[in-house]
């Protein structure tokens, strides 16, 4: 053949240096460090943690199946910021219709529609996506209140729900066993089906999507489709838990979801990040809560911890470190200088 | 297949009078082209001369008010696939490849290979791979793009097209952001694949390129053909000219009016990262230029000075009216009166989704403000003025400045310090990227700014762009200063043999 122009020099490296190459393009670098972290000192100071082992799955999948959906939106660069109500409307709905597969099916239809309708706000009108699912959050939040008069709606099916809540094989309740379900389903779309590949697309460079042929919309459509499928999935479990469907249900559950994707190591402007990321950023805040509650702290101190997590995880990266480094180094010269002048 | 260098296969391509127009500007004008099989088509023609309009029919990514592309003296259908299925694929000017995906995944970008709608990873790192070998550039394939260099892109750009498969490749101004060692890597390889019967069009700025490598130049103006013909009928005069339909005066021609006055900066001994104690000195009215190849830490050099980058030795002083400040941080430089032009001029230097006029402002706040208010009058009238100094085109202040071409974005960034009559001002690589016109613009009001009495300090790689500006030139190589050549002892050879270590010339 001809002459060979080698410009990349990870060739070069030794197994060291690929070893960092390849670490190097994963974004699950934050996440991991910070779960062994919390998985350290909690084993050190509350080893009850992973005795207790179904309470802390439990806990994990409730942070992590809403958290997982939305990364299918985060990934193309967009924000869903209607997951929790649409947790809450779909269980109301759920609850409202007496045939327990019947109603399922209504609350999975729920979120895909409000899937839909995100994604027409998003793609169609061209709604910036925090505003379009900020107006989502209000109005299905009120719809949900509407539907169930202002007032838990119990389920008329409540065996189904006592039932709903025994493990299935050791600690893996029904919650834990569809929570691995999602993660794996997502995990293969966005890795391996040409479509999820292309969300990275869609995220990262969307003019390069567009000239390359990628149908864009759809693929917005789709993962905000995704993400209110799975918001809908979890207002199920979580009613058939408690065998009422409250139209407050969730309320907390928007955010922390958003910190687990970020903890996770994706990328709020789209692009960058993964699943598993997502999944090791949902183990490290349900370690910690659960550490947190066995230990006695009170709910509101544990947010205190849930957002100096966030805000260390967030600084931490090495992007961030550079940058705080430029301006501790700009404020520096700034006062130096004042004292030179002559 | 026919390989000679001058005898070339049939027709691949025809353009058959094209007319394209957006709005009421015509941007192509009744133009008709014809690349044969192995030939190197080159087109030349100012910004705005409607080279990446025609590209972007041929490609079918515009359709035709009038006229029609034709491979193999067939019509191709309307649409960017038909035009890929012709054979038919464009490198695009502006990356577009998704920074987080893998090199391999960027290459097919839009047509994985799928079976039942998964990835067939294998299929598609064999193709990847294919497309690089092809173009002979060893990229890691599971790399992602994001942490590749700009030039090696720009290769896989190049691999994203030959992907295609194509018999026809149209490069968009692929040397723009390339070093020379990677330019030269680039045309051998344009003409390999012509060798083995590719037509290629090749859209450049550069004039000694296109007689390196086209065998037939193509020169637009305005939106019409003005020649095509074969490029040993021409000299690269000739086609300059022809380009902007008037004489430039390229030469020397613009006299300089004023005579070096008073020391005004004086840089001594600064080292700092890829900088060895250097030391420099600019008088008023002076027109001191840096040589040298990339990379022998000319940037660094003159960021150092101005305290954008930090020192770790050595001293800067402004003088002015008997004054003398000590320069530490860039934003006491500029306050005491240092402007700055960066290489970068998109990232750095300009604020490309706002107006002409709040770009003129911004550096210019304090004096076009009053108790921090704006005030609209004064900085219209202040911007319209600079923006007139400079020759806008369009003069229009209200316009985003992204809407602007590189040549005219150049233009507003001096515009912006010209307003505070620096005392010294720093341009790095001025004219990079820029089109001829323009850059014979940007040459005048360089002088111009000098003849007001600044200060200027330029780097620049261009050869006769240094040598026609510079009243003096310091060298650099590997961080040191190997000579200094006064406007006399300096041509294109003494700089060059200086750049690249030969012999010394005369050290300072």
């Amino acid at each position: 053949m001809s002459q060979i122009l080698e410009l990349s020099d990870a060739k070069s490296k030794g197994f060291f240096g690929r070893a960092g190459t390849v670490i190097g393009r994963r974004t699950e670098g934050r996440g991991i460090a910070l779960l062994s972290v919390i998985l350290v000192i909690v084993a050190l100071t509350e080893p009850l943690v992973f005795s207790a082992y179904s309470v802390t799955l439990g806990r994990i999948a409730l942070i992590g199946i809403v958290a997982l959906g939305l990364t299918a939106v985060i990934l193309m660069g967009e924000l869903d910021l209607s997951v929790a109500s649409t947790l809450a409307l779909s269980g109301v709905v759920m609850a409202s219709i007496p045939e327990l597969w019947l109603g399922i099916l209504a609350a999975l239809a729920t979120g895909l529609i409000v899937g839909l309708i995100n994604a027409f706000f998003v793609s169609v009108v061209g709604i910036n996506s925090f505003i379009a699912t900020l107006g989502m959050l209000f109005a299905l939040r009120g719809l949900a209140f509407v539907i169930s008069d202002e007032a838990p709606v119990s389920l008329v099916n409540k065996e189904a729900g006592i039932s709903f809540g025994e493990p299935l094989i050791g600690p893996i309740t029904p919650r834990v066993l569809i929570f691995i379900l999602v993660f794996i389903a997502i995990q293969i779309f966005v890795s391996k089906a040409q479509a999820g590949r292309e969300f990275f697309a869609v995220g990262g460079n969307r003019q390069a999507a567009r000239d390359a042929g990628i149908p864009v919309t759809r693929r917005i459509v789709t993962g905000f489709m995704i993400s209110g499928f799975v918001a809908a999935l979890a207002g199920i479990i979580n009613s058939l838990e408690r065998t009422t469907a409250d139209p407050t249900a969730g309320s907390t559950v928007l955010l922390t979801a958003f910190a687990a994707a970020i903890i996770g190591g994706n990328y709020l402007k789209g692009g960058r990040g993964s699943i598993v990321g997502t999944l090791i950023g949902a183990a490290a805040l349900g370690v910690l809560q659960v550490a947190l509650t066995i230990s006695g702290v009170q709910v509101p101190v544990q947010q205190i911890f849930i957002g100096a997590i966030l805000l260390i995880a967030v600084t931490t990266d090495p992007n961030s470190l550079r940058s705080v480094r430029g301006s501790i180094r700009t404020l520096r010269q700034g006062r130096a200088k004042n004292s030179v002048t002559t | 297949m026919v390989t000679a260098e001058s005898e070339f296969g049939p027709v691949l391509i025809e353009a058959d009078a094209i007319t394209k127009s957006f709005g009421g500007a015509v941007a192509v004008d009744n133009v008709s082209i014809s690349v044969r099989a192995g030939e190197i088509y080159g087109l030349v023609g100012e910004n705005g001369a409607g080279k990446s309009t025609l590209m972007r029919v041929l490609a079918g990514i515009l359709s035709p008010d009038q006229g029609e592309v034709r491979v193999d003296g067939k019509p191709v259908q309307p649409g960017a696939r038909a035009a890929i299925s012709a054979g038919i694929s464009l490198v695009h000017q502006e990356l577009s490849l998704v920074p987080e995906m893998t090199v391999a995944e960027n290459i097919l970008l839009g047509s994985f290979p799928t079976k039942v709608g998964f990835t067939e990873y294998r299929k598609l790192r064999q193709i990847a791979a294919d497309a690089l070998a092809e173009i002979g550039v060893g990229v890691d394939l599971d790399e992602r793009v994001g942490r590749l260099s700009v030039a090696l892109r720009q290769f896989v750009e190049i691999a994203r097209a030959v992907a295609k498969k194509p018999r026809i490749l149209i490069f968009d101004e692929p040397t723009a952001t390339l070093t020379p060692a990677e330019t030269d890597y680039l045309l051998a390889m344009l003409r390999r694949l012509a060798d083995g019967g590719m037509a290629i069009i090749y859209i450049s700025h550069r004039i000694p390129e296109i007689f390196s490598t086209c065998s037939t130049v193509a020169i637009l103006r305005d939106g019409k053909l003005v020649r095509s013909s074969s490029i040993d009928s021409l000299t690269p005069s000739q086609v300059v000219d022809q380009m902007v339909g008037r004489e430039l005066g390229l030469d020397l021609a613009t006299k300089r009016t004023a005579t070096p006055g008073a020391v005004v900066l004086d840089a001594q001994g600064i080292t700092a990262p890829k900088v060895n104690n250097v030391s420099v000195q600019v008088r008023s009215g002076e027109i001191v230029g840096l040589g040298g190849l990339v990379g022998a830490g000319r940037s660094e050099l003159v960021r150092a000075i101005i305290g954008a980058d930090d020192r770790t030795a050595g001293s800067v002083t402004l003088t002015h009216n008997g004054e003398t400040i000590t320069i530490g941080s860039y934003q006491s430089a500029v306050r005491n009166g240092v402007a700055y032009v960066p290489e970068e001029r998109r990232i750095d230097g300009l604020a490309l989704s706002m107006s002409v006029e709040d770009n003129i402002r911004l550096p210019n706040r304090k004096e076009l403000s009053v108790a921090g208010f704006k005030v609209g009058s004064k900085t219209a009238q202040v911007a319209q003025l600079l923006a007139d100094k400079v020759g806008l085109r369009p003069p229009e202040i209200r316009r985003d400045v992204g809407e602007y071409s590189g040549g005219n974005q150049q233009k507003v960034v001096l515009a912006k310090w010209l307003g505070r009559r620096p005392k010294f001002i720093v341009l790095d690589e001025p004219t990079r990227g820029v089109d001829v016109g323009a850059k014979a613009e940007i040459h005048r009001l360089v002088k111009e700014i000098a003849d007001q009495g600044t200060a200027v300090l330029i780097v620049s790689s261009d050869l006769p762009e240094l040598l026609e500006l510079s009243d003096t030139i310091h060298v650099m190589r590997d961080g040191h200063v190997t000579g200094t050549l006064s406007k006399e002892e300096a041509s294109e050879k003494s700089v060059m043999s200086l750049a690249s270590g030969e012999t010394i010339v005369r050290s300072s």
